[in-house]
């Protein structure tokens, strides 16, 4: 760790206490606001992932090593924790806080790609069943019920056992893909009440189009209970990753992802632990703030649905 | 009632047939040409099509999804690729072994879930409701199977209280046929139950908190406080009575989240379960297995999906009139 890096993390610590604090100003303004601070949890969890989106983002600043080099140097493998490698070394001699901070950018960035595809997917299906009803729900909800009914975590090991070890970007499409079905649920119900309202009656009677009483009158309408999945689906997603990975078929080896680094330090668990515990740690603390500013949203935007 | 079961019962099994289904052409996609693009050398062409009147892959695919229905129904999985025997008979040696640790999860998962609930709705926004909810919130948003190697590090490696892995010392206990043998079984049990346990554990205290906390509102426990009962009283015949009841539907729910949970548990403490199976079969690429491991999950899913809606309407009478009335529709 160099002088440089430690002004960088700082630098990246104070950006997500101004995001927190600005958050926290902006939300006293609104009632919904409101009622996302008596969360107690929604605001720490927003400076936590603030911290990790920028530490993602200015990875190369806040890293002091090379995260893929492998020195070629006798011992530097599994050192412990130190002022000069923060969080230790790996089997392979690599820099385990570089490696986190660069896996930040692997994990996150699957989470939010998978997340935006699954509950795109999940909205569409949600909003067109929800809205024209009768044939077209049925069949539909069937499919949902079929997605459901395959546990995610086999079906996706089958598809890797038929079709061999899959790409980082058919990884994130496959995630995304088999993630919107609990979405389409949600969204459905959302809108079945939503057209039984005067607003989109009129909207209708005044001759308006269907795409576009969706788009302008539906969906705006249904949009909290679609920001409340997304917020709580990049967490079920970046567990879902870390799973794949940690057994080996998920982000392929050199890439630092959380989940593969706790598989990296797996076999050394009893002599250098370090490898194997902060990552998990990282999971832990990023998917416990994402769950907290998911149930913060969901008091905020559905207060009947509010948590007891 | 009865109409409703047999309505409920064929909904299960046209989910189990349409995955079925689905595994099939997910099948056929990826291996429907025994002569595919392969990292070996090329196949002459009179070998592929003598491969593919082997395996039956000239016939109609409505002919071959007939047999593969026909194999399935009579239990015949297909032949595993990497243990060169059926793959249903592997299932029976790893089953019992998923069994075992589901249900010794099942049982630590209830017990602190329904324990801590409890304590939780009692003390309502206070200090230990606060605390115990963050600590669940953290064990809900850490890897399952990373839990599993933190308690591995502390009490197996660091106190050297309990085994690592396994579920047998081969040396000593090859089988368990004494009940030394039993005890070492359920020393290796304890790690994996509690990983995947505790993990189910915060899901459930959450529930059962919301629970017991819908109970207390009620009015006939005003009426059972304002008649003068002792607080002992109140809940233990009032308020647990009605609020512990609602849990037995969560027997059928854990079911799918044990399952897929124990996946990445049984690979950490190397578990010779159906997870453990699984994941051996997806690393040496033995699809005929994995696809049958999927398929048992599956099952297993609509089943105890099947079971939460049987409990739920056992549970609560006044359900199965709304239930009855909501299928209708």
């Amino acid at each position: 760790m160099t002088v440089g890096t430690w002004l960088a993390l700082a630098g990246v610590a104070v950006l997500a206490l101004i995001v927190a604090a600005e958050v926290r100003s902006r939300a006293k303004a609104s009632a919904a606001g409101r009622r996302f601070l008596r969360y107690p949890a929604a605001v720490p969890g927003i400076f936590v992932l603030a911290f990790v989106v920028a530490v993602a983002v200015a990875a190369p600043l806040v890293a002091p090593l090379d995260p893929y080099a492998i020195p070629h140097v006798e011992g530097v493998a599994n050192l412990p924790p130190s002022l000069h490698r923060l969080l230790g070394t790996d089997p392979s001699g690599r820099d385990v806080y570089s490696r986190l901070v660069y896996g930040a950018r692997i994990s996150l960035g699957i989470g939010a790609i998978a997340m935006v595809l699954a509950v795109t997917l999940g909205a569409a299906v949600g909003v067109v069943a929800g809205y024209f009803r009768h044939r077209v729900d049925a069949v539909l909800m069937r499919l949902v019920d079929l997605g459901l009914a395959m546990p995610r975590m086999f079906l996706l090991l089958m598809i890797v056992a038929l079709w061999g070890q899959i790409s980082l970007a058919n990884l994130v499409l496959l995630i995304g893909f088999t993630g919107w079905f609990a979405t389409s649920r949600v969204v459905r119900a959302e809108v079945l009440s939503l057209r039984e309202r005067e607003f989109i009656a009129a909207a209708r009677a005044l001759g308006t189009r269907p795409a576009r009483v969706v788009w302008r009158h539906v969906l705006p309408n249904a949009a909290a209970p679609i920001i409340v999945s997304a917020a709580l689906g990049i967490g079920h997603v970046m567990l879902l990753e870390a799973s794949l990975s940690f057994v080996g078929i998920g982000v392929p080896s050199p890439q630092p992802s959380w989940g593969n680094m706790i598989a990296d330090g797996a076999p050394v668990l009893a002599t250098a632990p370090w490898t194997s515990t902060f990552p998990g740690l990282a999971i832990a603390v990023v998917v416990m703030a994402l769950n907290a500013v998911g149930d913060a949203l969901r008091d905020a935007l559905d207060p009947r649905k509010e948590s007891a | 009632m009865l109409a409703w079961l047999v309505r409920r019962l064929a909904a299960s099994i046209a989910t189990v047939l349409a995955v079925v289904t689905l595994t099939f052409f997910l099948i056929h996609l990826a291996h429907g040409t025994p002569c595919g693009p392969s990292d070996g050398p090329p196949v002459p062409p009179e070998v592929c099509a003598g491969l593919r009147r082997q395996f039956g892959l000239d016939q109609p695919l409505i002919v071959q999804y007939g047999r593969y229905l026909r194999a399935l129904l009579h239990g015949e999985f297909g032949v595993s690729f990497a243990q060169h025997r059926p793959v249903s008979a592997a299932f029976r040696d790893a089953m019992p072994n998923t069994l075992v640790l589901a249900g010794a999860a099942l049982l630590v998962d209830f017990a602190v879930g329904l324990a801590l609930g409890v304590y939780q709705a009692a003390r309502a926004r206070r200090f230990g409701d606060i605390a115990l909810g963050n600590a669940a919130l953290f064990l809900n948003s850490m890897p399952t199977f990373w839990l599993g190697l933190v308690l591995m590090l502390v009490f197996g490696l660091w106190l050297h209280w309990l085994p690592v892995g396994g579920m047998n010392d081969p040396a000593r206990c090859p089988r368990v046929d004494t009940l030394d043998c039993l005890a070492d079984l359920l020393r290796h049990l304890v790690l994996p139950a509690l990983t995947l346990g505790l993990v189910g554990a915060a899901g459930t205290a959450r529930y059962q908190r919301a629970a017991t906390l819908d109970v207390i509102g009620q009015d006939y426990v005003r009426t059972a406080r304002a008649k003068g009962l002792r607080e002992r009283r109140v809940w233990l015949h009032h308020i647990l009575r009605n609020a512990l009841l609602p849990f037995i539907t969560l027997v059928g729910l854990a079911f799918p989240f044990l399952l897929t949970g124990a996946v990445l548990v049984e690979w950490v403490f190397a578990w010779p379960g159906m997870g453990w199976l699984s994941v051996n079969a997806v690393l040496s690429r033995d699809y005929p297995m994995v696809t049958a491991a999927a398929l048992v999950a599956s099952v297993m899913v609509a089943l105890g999906n099947l079971l939460a809606d049987v409990l739920y309407v056992v549970a609560d009478p006044r359900i199965g009139v709304r239930g009855e009335a909501s299928s209708v529709g």
